[in-house]
């Protein structure tokens, strides 16, 4: 058992590669023995954060304590924490046994003890029958497995985590972010988990931050984020595909679009005259009567269907959970509930609660 | 079944193998029978009149020859201070490189100026240019240092440090380079690793490079340890072996009572005694690499 | 700069590391860096103590060495000619055989790759004694034919093992390909696996160009008043003049000069060529 504790801290991290800004000044909090996900493309800075939560990084400016100690230019090895490294990291001349021992070792748990120890943790993600080999003789998955064994060997107070399962194959994946969920469960250790995978984050943290272009552009529960996205760029990265975001004008508490009329409830903040519209795909109809749209080209996706159309030039999303044909360059009319619309001011770029 | 395009692959093989082959075996086992043959023989240009078969003559007289036993040990020492002193400061060095952001460059240039330099001009700048007695610059450093003249060629002990000191700067590049592309083609990811399970940088040194680099490490020993057991052109300048015999290893043995005595039969039977200890030490080495790596 | 107190501690550290690889880095340097100092003096400056450091260079020790009485220039077209030839034949032998090692099955393979890898490792001296009978009485001693024989037997054996390893490193779906477009085993080898080791031909090249030039022992004893490779006239003229060393290093700078400019302009390959093999089992995870 961790000793109940593990709330990171960071406040106005600051980091330079060259001429790269990569962090621009970040805060983040983050719980005791939260499931805390960083989610971001590539080079929005995520895997910086937890490299700089790591030690592997030192930070241009800005501290970070853990459990309000700071240790901002701790070593990585003074910090207590245990990290699952994208490509694995094994220790490539050692066995199964004596990469999960290695951690022990440098504790310097006695000798003796280590194998029974590492067996232990070994068995907690069944590969304790891989002992002897080496990282060379295991598949992916195994790899994978036993890099996870070496990081809750030691029962670390954070359990840092870069991109785990992004070199899984799809149904592996899977099988594995469940078992990440149980696993966290069972260690109630603060986790902080790095991905670019949307639905991975989605599906596995308590809650976690997004980053775009070095900044955190929201924090929050995956439900925040999926239905209450702060600003532009946050409903421009989430959902799959992202929610259609189209100009629109508001009067008397309706918006229109195209010229049709769409009535909205009431918002509590003042609501400028032009917005951005946004609406997830999945909660387009195609009506009978709506706006007019342009059909670009319809996808099957198997269970659903993802029209993509026009509206007075800007590309719309429509997800269809019924198969229909559609033509291509036929002239459809969209239609969506009022509720699930979410506006944001185009000059704050934010939210419009 | 393979296909058509495999059909007659062993021919094409021997075409391409049979020139290379047949040249190794002219040019290299034939004249090595013939100094098995010569050694069996006395064969003395001094004394044409005596020449003829010897039996086990050479080598009874190589067993109760103190020349030999001496040129032995010290084969022994020129070889294994010099592999020793070269992968140590090599990798000491290699380790020290990879740690500076900038100017690696200049030590790959600097590094690869002896490496291609000929031996015998190396041996040929030490003796005049650094330990020649009076001006050369080691002995003014070393008398500026306050430790008197020291005749570096002229007396055995130190001649055999000088030539130890000229193999090492010679050769140290080639276990820097080396090393130095080891080391930088080794993961960064298992030192971060390691560096998150506590491991200092002794241990990280330890337990993850030298495993790491290992055969690296072994293949630069046994290079090493061939060319130390046959070097000949340095030495051969700097000191010609001596004074007396204090740097004579059995290499230079073996030709001075060849071309020197023109005791060729004698000097033939050196030979096949360091070629003898050539195999048996690579044979070790090798040894040690595949049991290691398996 | 230290914008805190890590990067200060940091910046110590480099410090500190710069000035021990500084250090280590005149020690390698130095030597070649004081013959070039001592072959601009004039015989009496070297002769000076302590050490001049400041004097006016003279480059009359270049032209002697050139065109003087001790000309290098006829032992450097000597060292050409025979580095020259000894590397045409050596690749003409080796690549094709390199090839066979490393791609085609052949009865034996192992035994004959094992047998190229013992004859690498024969003394030299080992093989100057009968070579020295042998070319004595096929009257090839001081002959050209008779040093490019003797240089193959180390050239070859070298050139080969450093040539199956490039060899290697080329993917076979290149050749199917070929066979598939219709070539037969000698066009494929010609047109499709040739191009694509060039760069290692050329490191082979260098290497045993390098080495050829580079040879004293053989030289030494089979060569003579006619052949007689730069190596070989440094030694001698030390032998026969022993203080001019200002002559001497701007004769053997100049004897270097093709090595040195080899190093400078083909490091990397020159570095490759070392660390092949070495460093392909170092990586492995």
């Amino acid at each position: 058992m961790s000793d109940g504790k593990g709330r990171v801290t960071l406040r106005g991290i600051d980091k330079h590669f060259g001429a790269f800004h990569a962090l621009k000044g970040i805060d983040l909090d983050i719980a005791p023995q939260e499931f805390f996900a960083l989610l971001g493309p590539s080079g929005s800075g995520k895997s910086t954060t937890l490299r700089v939560i790591a030690g592997l990084e030192t930070p241009d400016a800005g501290t970070m304590t853990v459990d309000g100690v700071d240790v901002t230019y701790a070593e990585p090895g003074e910090r207590n924490v245990a990290m699952v490294f994208q490509n694995y990291a094994l220790y490539p001349h050692m066995t199964v046994e004596q990469n999960i021992g290695f951690p022990l070792r440098m504790d310097g748990v006695p000798k003796a003890r280590i194998p029974e120890l590492a067996r232990e943790a070994a068995s907690k993600v069944k590969i304790d029958h891989l002992m002897q080999r080496r990282p060379g003789q295991l598949s992916g998955g195994q790899q994978q497995r036993c890099a996870l064994a070496r990081a809750i060997v030691r029962k670390p107070r954070l359990f840092l985590l870069d991109e785990p399962l992004s070199n899984l194959d799809a149904q592996l994946r899977l099988e594995t972010r469940v078992e990440l969920k149980r696993l966290h469960r069972s260690l109630d250790v603060t986790t902080i988990y790095v991905t670019h995978d949307q639905e991975e984050a989605m599906t596995i943290a308590d809650r976690m931050a997004v980053f775009l272009d070095g900044d955190i552009v929201q924090v929050g529960t995956p439900d925040d984020v999926f239905n209450r996205p702060d600003n532009l760029a946050v409903a421009a990265f989430i959902g799959s595909p992202p929610m259609n975001l189209l100009p629109a004008r508001f009067e008397d508490g309706a918006a229109i679009i195209a010229g049709e009329r769409l009535a909205l409830p009431p918002r509590s903040a003042p609501v400028p005259a032009e917005v951005v519209l946004g609406i997830r795909p999945s909660h387009v109809r195609i009506a009978d009567t709506g706006i007019p749209a342009k059909v670009v080209l319809s996808e099957n996706l198997g269970e659903s269907m993802l029209i993509n159309a026009e509206v007075e030039g800007v590309p719309v999303k429509v997800r269809l959970s019924e198969m229909r044909p559609i033509a291509e360059g036929a002239t459809i009319r969209l239609a969506f509930d009022g509720g699930h619309v979410h506006l944001f001011d185009p000059q704050t770029r934010r939210r419009i609660a | 079944m393979r296909s058509a395009a495999f059909r007659g692959e062993g021919n094409f093989a021997a075409l391409l193998v049979a020139p290379s082959l047949i040249v190794l075996v002219v040019t290299t086992t034939f004249p090595l029978i013939y100094l098995f043959w010569s050694s069996f023989q006395n064969i003395n240009l001094a004394m044409p009149f005596l020449d003829g078969f010897a039996g086990l003559d050479n080598y009874r007289r190589m067993m109760a020859d103190g020349n030999f036993w001496h040129s032995i040990g010290l084969t022994a020492i020129y070889t294994i201070s010099t592999v020793v002193l070269q992968v140590v400061i090599g990798l000491g060095l290699a380790l020290l490189v990879m740690r500076i952001p900038a100017g690696q460059w200049l030590f790959r240039i600097v590094a690869i100026l002896p490496i291609v330099l000929a031996p015998v001009v190396v041996g040929l700048f030490f003796r005049t240019l650094m330990f020649a007695p009076e001006f050369g610059i080691l002995d003014f450093v070393v008398r500026w240092a306050g430790f008197g003249p020291v005749n570096w060629l002229g007396s055995p002990t130190p001649a055999l440090v000088s030539v130890i000191i000229i193999h090492t700067w010679q050769w140290t590049p080639f276990a820097f380079l080396v090393l130095l592309a080891s080391l930088a083609a080794l993961p960064p990811d298992v030192y971060e690793a390691a560096r998150i399970d506590r491991a200092n940088a002794l241990q990280r040194f330890w337990h993850i490079t030298l495993p790491l680099i290992r055969p690296a490490l072994v293949i630069v020993i046994i290079m090493r340890a061939m060319i130390a057991l046959s070097a000949f052109a340095a030495i051969f300048a700097a000191t010609g072996g001596g004074p007396g015999t204090a740097t004579e290893i059995l290499n230079l043995y073996a030709y001075r009572t060849s071309f020197v005595t023109l005791d060729f039969g004698y000097g033939s039977a050196l030979a096949v005694a360091l070629l003898v200890i050539t195999l048996i030490v690579s044979g070790m080495l090798f040894y040690m690499r595949t049991a290691r790596t398996t | 700069m230290a914008r805190n107190p890590h990067q200060a501690a940091r910046l110590r550290r480099g410090i500190v590391l710069y000035a021990v690889v500084g250090l280590l880095l005149f020690v390698w340097a130095f030597p070649i860096f004081w013959a070039v100092v001592v072959s601009l003096k004039s015989e009496t400056e070297v002769l000076a103590y302590p050490p001049n450091i400041i004097f006016e260079p003279t480059v009359r020790n270049y032209r002697d060495a050139l065109v003087g009485g001790f000309s290098i220039l006829p032992s450097f077209a000597t060292s050409f000619i025979i580095s020259g030839l000894t590397t045409v034949l050596t690749i003409m032998l080796a690549v094709p055989c390199a090839y066979a090692f490393a791609r085609l099955r052949l009865r034996g393979k192992k035994a004959l790759g094992f047998y190229t890898l013992v004859t690498q490792m024969v003394p030299p001296v080992g093989l100057v004694i009968p070579y020295f009978l042998i070319l004595n009485r096929v009257g090839w001693l001081d002959t050209y034919q008779g040093m490019v024989v003797v240089y193959l037997t180390f050239s070859l054996p070298f050139a080969i093992w450093l040539m199956v390893s490039y060899m290697e490193d080329i993917p076979c779906e290149m050749e199917e390909a070929a066979f598939l477009d219709k070539a037969n085993r000698f066009q494929a080898l010609w047109h499709v696996v040739l191009p694509q080791v060039r760069g290692g031909i050329a490191v082979t090249v260098i290497f045993v160009f390098l080495n050829a030039w580079n040879e004293f022992l053989f030289a030494v004893q089979l060569g003579g008043n006619d052949v007689r490779p730069v190596t070989v006239a440094m030694y001698n003229f030390v032998s026969v003049e022993q203080t001019l060393w200002a002559k001497l290093s701007a004769a053997a700078l100049i004897a270097m000069l093709p090595m040195i400019i080899i190093g400078f302009a083909a490091q990397r390959q020159i570095v490759k060529g070392l660390t092949v093999g070495a460093v392909k089992g170092g990586g492995r995870r």
